[in-house]
């Protein structure tokens, strides 16, 4: 019987190669970059600023149901990069549990703990053959109550790290060498900062300069620690801001 | 565990009688970061390298040692996330013995246990096995002890032992330094010069991890200074 046993089926569901890898888990990263959408987060002192790119493909979509920025709970946010239908469901699937963690022991589900969950979902996914794994990287933000700004990327494989910078999708590596040099020096960026690295960072890859009606960005601050999306006006004060400043 | 859909073994025997979805896991232990432990006469000590993809990501997020209770660590080489569920479904499993004896489980009950789910996964339906090797020390009434599980689910005690990528040379290292009266004071140096000896690049206390249980039975993490003061001392 032909049937898992490297002779091919080890590219259709998630069983090892012969070289020890999982080469379902790698095409599911692919999935990821082939959405064409890059997304950049940043961490700084008192802050957290996650950044995408708004494509609305057709003119006849309504804008505002386009979006890869979702509220968690009050003050936790996902951004995700990838396949949207998959994101969906990983939203919809982590607003139940942030809410089930809120009632059952008292407290907000930190930052670190939902990235947590997250990825062990998708870990499940990459060990047993009955479910794909799903298209998305996930980006976590939220202010936890001892340890300040967090932000967690949570990926195909069911890996999840705690960021002071990272980028997803597209131009992901781009992203990072840039990122990694503004970040050499552990600088301490004040919310302002924040953002516009976060939006210079996406500029600076995509080599375009953007309208506010492109990009999404979301934020969490320590003096407001609730996820908000930033609205059009606020996004054109951090471009004006952005493009004086150069 | 599996889908009714899939309730036929994904790992099966080739025709010359080996499981090959094994042999494979174990192919991607040996490409995974290097880890080893040494058991010495009067402790255990796990070390393993801590690199990281980007100097973005914070470092002090990432915990590859973990407890399975307050005198058992384990450290992996492999896949992270698979390693995640592992220490889970262990920790609960410790729980579950002391709630029924009033009294720390074992090692070596642990160990069998851990190594059951791990066998599991190469004989039920629709899973593949676990992509880990783990090193599990402890310390509790037969004295420290060092373990080592495969992704097939065998176990066996070491004196001294090494997974991963620089595995061979690890190990060569490993046999020539090791003595039966070893200290564990001895045992962290060693264990630090056998990382030193493959490792690429700078090696610091933000690169490595290790894990100690002395006497005292309470096994911790060192924190990255306390590495650092390792280091200089081995120079």
């Amino acid at each position: 019987m032909s049937r898992g046993t490297g002779a091919g089926y080890d590219r259709h569901i998630t069983i090892f190669s012969p070289e020890g890898r999982l080469y379902q888990v790698e095409y599911a990263f692919k999935a990821v970059k082939a959405a064409g959408v890059t997304s950049i987060g940043v961490r700084g002192k008192d802050s957290v600023c996650v950044v995408t790119q708004k494509k609305v493909p057709d003119k006849l979509l309504d804008q505002t149901s386009v979006t890869h920025l979702f509220p968690i709970t009050k003050y936790l946010g996902l951004l995700a990069t990838g396949m949207t239908a998959d994101a969906r469901s990983l939203v919809s699937q982590a607003r139940n549990e942030a809410a089930e963690f809120r009632f059952k022991w008292g407290y907000e589900m930190p930052v670190d703990v939902l990235s947590k969950w997250i990825a062990d979902k998708a870990q499940v996914y990459t060990q047993h053959a009955y479910m794909r794994p799903l298209g998305v990287a996930s980006m976590v933000l939220g202010i936890d109550e001892e340890k300040g700004p967090q932000l967690f990327k949570c990926d195909p494989a069911g890996h999840f790290f705690g960021h002071k910078a990272t980028s997803a999708g597209l131009k992901e590596q781009e992203a990072i060498n840039f990122l990694e040099k503004k970040m050499k020096n552990d600088p301490n960026f004040s919310y302002d900062e924040t953002v516009q690295t976060a939006i210079s960072a996406l500029q600076s890859v995509l080599q375009e300069d953007f309208k506010a009606t492109e990009i999404e960005v979301g934020v969490v601050t320590e003096k407001d620690p609730v996820f908000r999306v930033l609205s059009t006006e606020e996004i054109d004060e951090h471009l004006t801001a952005i493009s004086e400043r150069d | 565990m599996g889908d009714s859909q899939y309730s036929f073994s994904l790992t099966t025997f080739s025709p010359s009688g080996k499981l090959v979805q094994i042999e494979h896991a174990l192919q991607a232990v040996g490409s995974g970061q290097t880890s080893l432990g040494i058991k010495a006469a009067n402790g255990v000590v796990v070390a393993t390298e801590k690199k990281l993809p980007s100097i973005l990501v914070d470092e002090t997020s990432v915990q590859k040692i973990q407890l399975m209770t307050p005198n058992i660590g384990v450290v992996y080489s492999g896949m992270g996330p698979d390693s995640r569920v592992l220490v889970r479904k262990s920790r609960k499993q410790a729980q579950q013995y002391f709630r029924l004896y009033k009294e720390p489980i074992p090692i070596t009950q642990l160990v069998r246990e851990t190594a059951a789910v791990m066998q599991e996964f190469t004989q039920s339906g629709g899973v593949r096995p676990f992509g880990v090797s783990l090193l599990i020390a402890g310390y509790d009434d037969n004295g420290p002890q060092l373990y080592q599980v495969d992704p097939s689910g065998s176990y066996f005690s070491w004196k001294a032992s090494a997974m991963g990528k620089n595995v061979s040379n690890a190990k060569t290292f490993l046999e020539k330094r090791y003595t039966e009266d070893m200290e564990l004071e001895d045992a962290i140096h060693t264990a630090i010069l056998t990382l030193k000896e493959g490792f690429e690049g700078q090696i610091s206390g933000k690169n490595i991890e290790i894990g100690i249980i002395g006497a005292d039975r309470k096994f911790r993490v060192l924190s990255s200074s306390e590495i650092d003061d390792y280091l200089a001392e081995v120079e």
